[in-house]
């Protein structure tokens, strides 16, 4: 007789559970490259879409929260996702992450995204704050082994010193590293004595690469920083969210060190500027308070000459008139000087210029 | 506060505002000198401490690859 195996049966919610059990050992997380199609949002909250290549479609569910940029029908994305099966035997994805895939992708997310943003007005310039002139503690937000991070450190050590410098450090691209960069931003606004500026950097790369300074909570988390924050992501030419929502942008992260804190070679060269005009100043000064000096004394030396001029011009008239006034001057002319009482018999004294006579007054004529 | 205990950048405010003096109303000959050794002074101070002086930087210990 032929012992035939017992037939395993399953209930139809065991055979689900082992099917996604079995799906979960073989394919704990898969990453799938597709297009999306059919994309809605239930209820504010969840959000459902295809994604689909030339020749299948998958369903795929997410939480609105775990949405991290704009996608929408058409748009290219690689998901992350665990495959499961519903408990009404449908299969589909629960999505962790999605990113669109390829530049044409990202472009229009970043399109979509930044009017948005534009629209709330968390660009607006009136929302700028100006950064400290000469910050004395600095919090970066930047992976360390980064060659973008290294290069700002040596600017910033090249130019200015007495700077604390409190450094996160975080993963500057990939899936994980917006929330990390949104767990450093906290952390800093969360201290008691928040640092003066909040410097977020990270060297070139491809659009791809730089797609987490694109991410909307990120950006959102810029905006919403107590701390005045400058941000360097790539090169000149790069331009990411993180980069206009910041209230100083950086072309690079060389240029936050720039932008941060001044040359320490151009203060010495201000400092010896402004104190080496002093002497020649104050020399000056005693110069033109010598001249001015000078130019008094000179100035009540004339004054007296005049005065004196004056009084001697004076002196000569009244001598003049003194002069014009002496009866000698009349008797010089000839003319006789008489004293005595004119009348006829009466004797009068004359005197002219050498003589003095005395004579009798004869007669007497009424002119 | 005494000298050493100030930061540059408040040693540099006080430099120009010793600057300041010489072409303020203030400003008196009798003075002038002595501001002059003060600034000279100052602004050596300065130089001295720009060119020694280093950052502090320090990668601070909190992860921040997960929620803590």
């Amino acid at each position: 007789m032929v012992e035939t195996q017992p037939r395993l049966i399953f209930g139809v919610s065991d055979f689900i559970a082992i099917v996604n059990q079995t799906l979960d050992y073989a394919y704990p997380v898969v990453e799938i490259e597709g297009e999306v199609s059919s994309f809605k949002v239930n209820q504010g909250k969840y959000v459902f879409f295809d994604i689909k290549d030339s020749q299948s479609s998958i369903g795929c569910f997410m939480s609105v929260w775990q949405l991290r940029l704009p996608i929408e029908d058409g748009m290219k994305v690689i998901v992350s996702a665990t495959p499961k099966l519903t408990q009404w035997g449908k299969f589909s994805l629960t999505i962790k992450t999605i990113r669109p895939s390829g530049e044409g992708a990202l472009k229009k997310s970043f399109d979509i995204l930044k009017a948005k943003l534009d629209q709330e007005g968390l660009f607006a310039i009136d929302r700028k704050r100006q950064l400290p002139s000469s910050p004395q503690h600095v919090a970066v937000i930047s992976s360390t082994e980064a060659a973008g991070y290294a290069d700002f450190v040596k600017i910033l050590n090249d130019r200015w010193g007495g700077v604390r410098v409190d450094v996160a450090h975080v993963q500057v691209q990939g899936a994980s590293a917006p929330d990390q960069i949104i767990r450093a931003i906290n952390y800093f606004n969360q201290q008691q004595v928040i640092p003066d500026v909040l410097v977020i950097i990270r060297g070139g790369g491809s659009a791809d690469d730089l797609s987490a300074f694109n991410d909307e909570p990120l950006v959102r988390a810029i905006a919403a920083s107590r701390i005045p924050t400058l941000v360097g992501v790539g090169h000149e030419t790069d331009e990411s969210l993180a980069d206009m929502v910041a209230d100083v942008r950086a072309a690079t992260p060389s240029n936050a060190a720039q932008i941060l804190v001044s040359d320490k070679n151009d203060a010495i060269k201000s400092i010896r500027t402004k104190t080496g005009s002093l002497l020649p100043r104050i020399l000056q000064i005693i110069d033109r308070q010598q001249q001015i000096v000078t130019d008094l004394v000179y100035g009540a030396v004339k004054q007296m000459d005049r005065a004196v001029d004056d009084q001697v011009k004076n002196l000569l008239s009244i001598r003049s008139i003194l002069t014009q006034l002496d009866p000698n001057m009349v008797l010089r002319r000839g003319y006789a000087l008489i004293r005595g009482d004119t009348k006829p018999g009466e004797v009068i004294e004359v005197e002219t210029l050498k003589i003095i006579l005395k004579a009798e007054v004869k007669n007497v004529t009424i002119k | 506060m005494s000298q050493s205990s100030k930061t540059i950048q408040e040693k540099i405010t006080e430099l120009n505002q010793l600057v300041a003096w010489f072409d303020g109303d203030d400003f008196v000959i009798e003075q002038a000198l002595d501001r002059y050794k003060q600034a000279e002074a100052l602004a050596a101070d300065i130089e001295k401490e720009l060119l020694s002086l280093k950052n502090d930087i320090q990668v601070v210990k909190q992860k921040f690859d997960r929620d803590n």
